[in-house]
C-alpha cells in the first residue's frame, strides 16, 4: 500500500477495490472523496451494509437457486472488502451478517412454500401417501434438515446426512408464476432485512445507552480511557436520569483523545478528572467501575480495544473493580484470535510519538542508509483476554464473556466463517 | 486420616474387597475369590480391579512389560468367559449373539475410536434382530446398550457413543419413516457411516487447530492421543516449524510411542519424565492434550497427569488446548477428583512392594474448565462454557 493510500485511510482503499468489480460502487468512492477517512467501526459497518444492499438490489437472480446466486455475489465482493482491510473487523462482520440474512430469508420462504404445498396435497387426495413413498424424506424432515444447515453443527445433527438442499426446489413442483414471485420476494425480504440491519447499526448507541441507568448508580466514580462515542452516550443517558457521578478520564496516549472526551463531559455538566495512562494504577483503588468501548469483540469474549486498555483491565482485576465493555453488535466477530497482538493490530505512524525534525538523525526510516538505532513502534490496538472482562453491554442486553458464542450463533452461519467464493455452485 | 473426601467410606469398602491382605507383588486378585461373598455379578468386581478401557489403550499405545503381558492375558481370558454370558435375547433360541463380543472385536483395532466401536456393535444388534416394529427394535437396542455400558463402566466415550446412538434412533423413528425396513436399513447405514464421521472429525479438528500453531512454537503434549497426533501430523505436513515436548505418561508410557511417531515425521521431539513438566513449562508456548471424555462443566477427563499439567500451565499463563471429538461429550458433572467411578490399572514399579503399602492406581483425572483455554472439536472451536449448551440441546 503506498503512502498516499495510507494517508487516505484503508477504508477508501476498500471502496476503490470494490468499485473495480462493481461499477456501481463509484458513487461511494465519489462521496468519500469529500472526506479523508471513515473512522470508527460504526461508520465502516454502515457503509459496508449499504454497499452490499446496493449489490443485492442490482444483482440479477436466476429462477432456481436465487439464494445461491445472491450468496455468491455477496461473497465475491465481501472477499475483496475483507482482504483490503483485515484489521477492520466490522467489514467482515457485516458481510457475514448479510450472508446469514440471505440464508435465513431463503429458508423461511422455502418452509412457507412447503407448508403451503402440504396443505394443498392433503386436501386433494388421500392416496398421496403412496406416491410419497418415492421421495424417501417427508417434507417435515426436509425442513428440519434445512434448518440444521443454518445452525452450526451440533451433537444433534452429528449422525444425520448432510441435508439434500437440491431436493427442496424439486419437491415444490409449482408453476413458473409461483417461482418468479418467490424470487422477487426473496430479494425484497433480504433488502428489508438489510435495512433493519442498517437501522440497528445506526441506533446501537441509543440502545446501549438505555441500559445505563441499571449500571450507574448515585455517587459513583467511573474510569474510562480514550474516547468512545458509545461511552459518551452511555454517560449522558445516566446523567439525564439525574444520577450524579464523577468520571476519571485517562488521556489515551499517543492520540490523546481522552482530552476531547473530557471536554465534552464537562460541557454536559459532569465532574471530570483527567489523568495520564500511567496514573491509572494509582487511581484505580478509588474507582467503582471501569466503562470502556471496544474496537471489536472476538468469539471467545476477548476484546480488541485501543492501546492501553490491557493496562486498565489488569489494574481493574487487581483491585476487583468491574470492567465493563460497551460494544454494538456489529463489532461482534465470529473468529477466534490466535495471535491477536500481531495479526489484528495496526501499526500507525511514528510521527504521533516523536517529532521527525528533532529525531531525524537517529530514527529508522527504513531507507537503509547509515545505521539508525531508534525504532518506533506505534500499535493502535490492544488485546484484552476474556477473563479480565466482567460484563459486555451490547444492544442485545448485558452478557458475560462466556455467553458471546450464543450471540454469534444467532447472528452468523457456520458456513460463512471463511468468506470465499466456492468454485462449485449451490450449497 | 488418609482420605479427604466424604466418599472415603465408599473407598474403604472397595479397598477391603479388592486388596487382599498378603501378597508380595501387587496383582489384581482373580474375581472368583471375591465373587461369592460380595457380589453375584462378577463383572462389577472385574471393573474395580482393572479398567478394561485403559487396558485396551495400554495394549494399543503403551510399552508392554513381561508381567503386564501376563496380567493382560489373564484378563483377556476372563473377559471372553464372562462376555459370553451376556446374551441379548431377541426372542430366539440357539443363536448366542453377544454384543459384548462384537464390541470387543471392533475395539481391538488400534485406530478405531471407542464410540465408533460401540456404535458398530449396536448396528450389528440391529442387523441381527428379528424385531418387526420400531418400538421392539428400540427396546432391544436399549438392552444391548445397557449391557455394553455396564460391562465397562469406566469408559466414557463408550457410554457417550451409546447414548448418542440411542438418541438418534429415538429421534429418527419418531420423525421420518412409515416403512420399518427402510428405517432399519437407514439406521444401519448411518451407523456404518459413523466410522467415517470419526475419521473426518479428526481431520476437521486438525484443520481448526492449524492456525493456533505458529512457526517457532513449542508444544507440550501428554501421553498418546490419536487426535493430537493428527493435529501435529497435519502441522508437520504444512511445513510448520515447531518443537514438541512429550511427557513419558507413566504408567503405560504411551509418550514413548508418541515420540517415536513424531521422530518419524522429522519433528524435533524432547521426552520428559512426568515430574519435569513444571521445570520446562517456561519454554512452552502451549499445551495440547486429548480427552477421554468431556464433561458437562466443560472440563475434561483424561489420562492421569493432565490436571497437574493444566495447573502448572495456568499458573504460568500458558494456554491449554484440548482436542476432542464431539461424541466424547458426556452427561457427567464431577465435583472433585473422586467423584467419578474408579478406573484402576496396575502399576509396575519394577521392584516388589510390601503389601502394607497402598498404591494409587487410578488411571485418569478430571481437569476443571477454568484451567482450559479452548476445545477443538468437530463442531468447531469451543470455549469450555459452550459444552454444557451443546449437551443440553442434545438431551433436552
Amino acid at each position: 500500500m503506498s503512502l498516499s493510500q495510507l494517508m487516505l485511510g484503508p477504508n477508501v482503499v476498500l471502496c476503490n477495490a470494490a468499485s473495480q468489480t462493481y461499477p456501481s460502487c463509484n458513487t461511494f468512492t465519489h462521496a468519500l472523496s469529500f472526506f479523508n477517512k471513515i473512522e470508527g467501526s460504526q461508520a465502516t459497518a454502515r457503509q459496508t451494509a449499504e454497499l452490499l444492499r446496493s449489490v443485492i438490489s442490482q444483482q440479477r437472480v436466476p429462477y432456481t437457486n436465487q439464494a445461491g446466486a445472491l450468496i455468491d455475489a455477496v461473497k465475491a465482493i465481501g472477499e475483496q472488502l475483507i482482504a483490503a482491510n483485515p484489521v477492520e473487523l466490522a467489514v467482515g462482520n457485516i458481510v457475514r451478517r448479510v450472508l446469514h440474512i440471505i440464508r435465513e430469508e431463503d429458508l423461511s420462504l422455502t418452509t412457507a412454500a412447503i407448508g403451503g404445498l402440504n396443505l394443498s396435497a392433503v386436501s386433494d387426495d388421500e392416496n398421496d401417501d403412496d406416491r410419497d413413498g418415492d421421495s424417501t424424506l417427508s417434507a417435515a424432515a426436509v425442513a428440519a434438515a434445512a434448518r440444521s444447515t443454518l445452525r452450526p453443527p451440533s451433537l444433534q445433527t452429528l449422525l444425520e446426512d448432510t441435508p439434500v438442499s437440491a431436493a427442496v426446489p424439486q419437491t415444490s413442483s409449482s408453476g413458473a408464476a409461483d417461482k418468479s414471485s418467490r424470487s422477487r420476494k426473496l430479494k425484497h425480504d433480504v433488502i428489508e432485512a438489510v435495512n433493519e440491519l442498517i437501522q440497528d447499526i445506526v441506533t446501537c448507541h441509543e440502545q446501549i445507552a438505555e441500559q445505563a441507568v441499571e449500571h450507574i448508580h448515585q455517587n459513583e466514580v467511573i474510569l474510562t480511557l480514550g474516547s468512545s462515542r458509545t461511552v459518551l452516550e452511555f454517560l449522558f443517558a445516566a446523567k439525564e436520569k439525574k444520577r450524579s457521578f464523577r468520571v476519571f478520564v485517562a488521556e489515551g496516549a499517543p492520540r490523546y483523545q481522552g482530552h476531547l472526551l473530557a471536554k465534552e463531559l464537562v460541557a454536559r455538566g459532569l465532574q471530570t478528572t483527567l489523568i495520564t495512562d500511567s496514573a491509572v494504577f494509582a487511581m484505580i483503588s478509588r474507582v467503582n467501575m471501569v466503562i470502556v468501548g471496544a474496537h471489536a469483540v472476538m468469539a471467545n469474549g476477548g476484546v480488541i480495544a485501543p492501546v492501553g486498555m490491557n493496562l486498565v483491565a489488569l489494574a481493574a482485576q487487581k483491585h476487583a473493580v468491574p470492567f465493563v465493555v460497551l460494544a454494538g453488535s456489529h463489532k461482534l466477530c465470529p473468529l477466534y484470535p490466535h495471535n491477536p497482538e500481531v495479526l489484528l493490530n495496526e501499526l500507525r505512524s511514528p510521527s504521533e510519538l516523536l517529532d521527525f525534525g528533532e529525531f531525524s538523525d537517529c530514527m529508522d526510516f527504513g531507507s537503509g542508509s547509515g545505521s539508525p538505532l531508534l525504532h518506533v513502534v506505534n500499535p493502535a490496538f490492544d488485546y484484552v483476554p476474556p477473563k479480565l472482562v466482567s460484563l459486555f453491554i451490547t444492544d442485545a442486553g448485558g452478557h458475560n464473556p462466556s455467553y458471546m458464542y450464543r450471540l454469534i450463533a444467532d447472528y452468523y452461519s457456520a458456513d460463512d466463517l471463511v468468506v470465499q467464493r466456492r468454485a462449485t455452485a449451490g450449497n | 486420616m488418609w482420605h479427604r473426601s466424604a466418599s472415603f467410606i465408599l473407598d474403604k469398602n472397595q479397598n477391603d474387597t479388592v486388596y487382599p491382605a498378603d501378597s508380595v507383588t501387587l496383582t489384581p486378585p482373580p474375581p472368583s475369590s471375591i465373587s461369592t461373598p460380595q457380589n453375584p455379578n462378577p463383572n462389577l468386581n472385574r471393573n474395580m480391579s482393572m479398567s478394561a478401557y485403559y487396558q485396551t489403550r495400554a495394549a494399543h499405545h503403551g510399552v508392554v512389560t513381561s508381567d503386564w503381558l501376563a496380567q493382560s492375558q489373564e484378563a483377556a481370558t476372563r473377559a471372553v468367559v464372562t462376555g459370553g454370558q451376556e446374551i441379548v435375547d431377541g426372542g430366539k433360541s440357539g443363536r448366542a449373539f453377544s454384543v459384548i463380543d462384537e464390541f470387543n472385536n471392533w475395539r481391538k483395532q488400534p485406530d478405531l475410536a471407542e464410540a465408533v466401536a460401540a456404535i458398530r456393535a449396536l448396528a450389528a444388534v440391529i442387523r441381527n434382530s428379528e424385531a418387526k416394529t420400531m418400538m421392539e427394535l428400540e427396546i432391544e437396542l436399549k438392552k444391548a446398550s445397557d449391557s455394553l455400558k455396564s460391562w465397562d463402566t469406566t469408559s466414557i466415550s463408550l457410554t457417550a457413543g451409546c447414548d448418542l446412538f440411542m438418541r438418534y434412533v429415538t429421534r429418527t423413528s419418531a420423525l421420518e419413516y412409515e416403512d420399518f425396513n427402510s428405517a432399519r436399513s437407514r439406521l444401519i447405514e448411518r451407523a456404518e457411516k459413523f466410522g467415517e464421521i470419526s475419521y473426518k472429525a479428526r481431520k476437521i479438528i486438525a484443520m481448526l487447530s492449524q492456525d493456533f500453531i505458529f512457526d517457532g512454537c513449542t508444544i507440550l503434549v501428554h501421553g498418546f492421543s490419536r487426535v493430537v497426533m493428527e493435529v501435529l501430523k497435519m502441522a508437520a505436513q504444512n511445513k510448520k516449524l515447531f518443537r514438541v515436548l512429550c511427557t513419558e505418561g507413566r504408567p503405560d508410557r504411551s509418550g514413548l510411542r508418541l515420540a517415536n511417531e513424531l521422530a518419524k515425521l522429522d519433528v524435533p521431539v524432547k521426552l520428559l519424565i512426568d515430574s519435569a513438566v513444571a521445570y520446562t513449562m517456561d519454554e512452552v508456548d502451549m499445551v495440547f492434550v486429548g480427552a477421554d471424555g468431556v464433561v458437562e462443566s466443560g472440563g475434561i477427563i483424561n489420562m492421569m497427569g493432565t490436571y497437574q499439567i493444566a495447573l502448572v500451565a495456568h499458573s504460568m499463563n500458558k494456554p491449554v488446548y484440548v482436542a476432542a471429538e464431539s461424541y466424547k461429550f458426556a452427561r457427567l458433572y464431577p465435583l472433585d477428583q473422586k467423584d467419578m467411578g474408579p478406573a484402576l490399572r496396575p502399576i509396575d514399579f519394577g521392584v516388589p512392594i510390601p503389601s502394607k503399602v497402598e498404591v494409587e492406581t487410578s488411571a485418569r483425572d478430571y481437569t476443571p474448565p477454568q484451567y482450559l483455554t479452548l476445545l477443538f472439536t468437530d463442531l468447531g472451536v469451543l470455549t469450555p462454557s459452550v459444552v454444557s449448551d451443546e449437551l443440553i440441546q442434545l438431551y433436552l
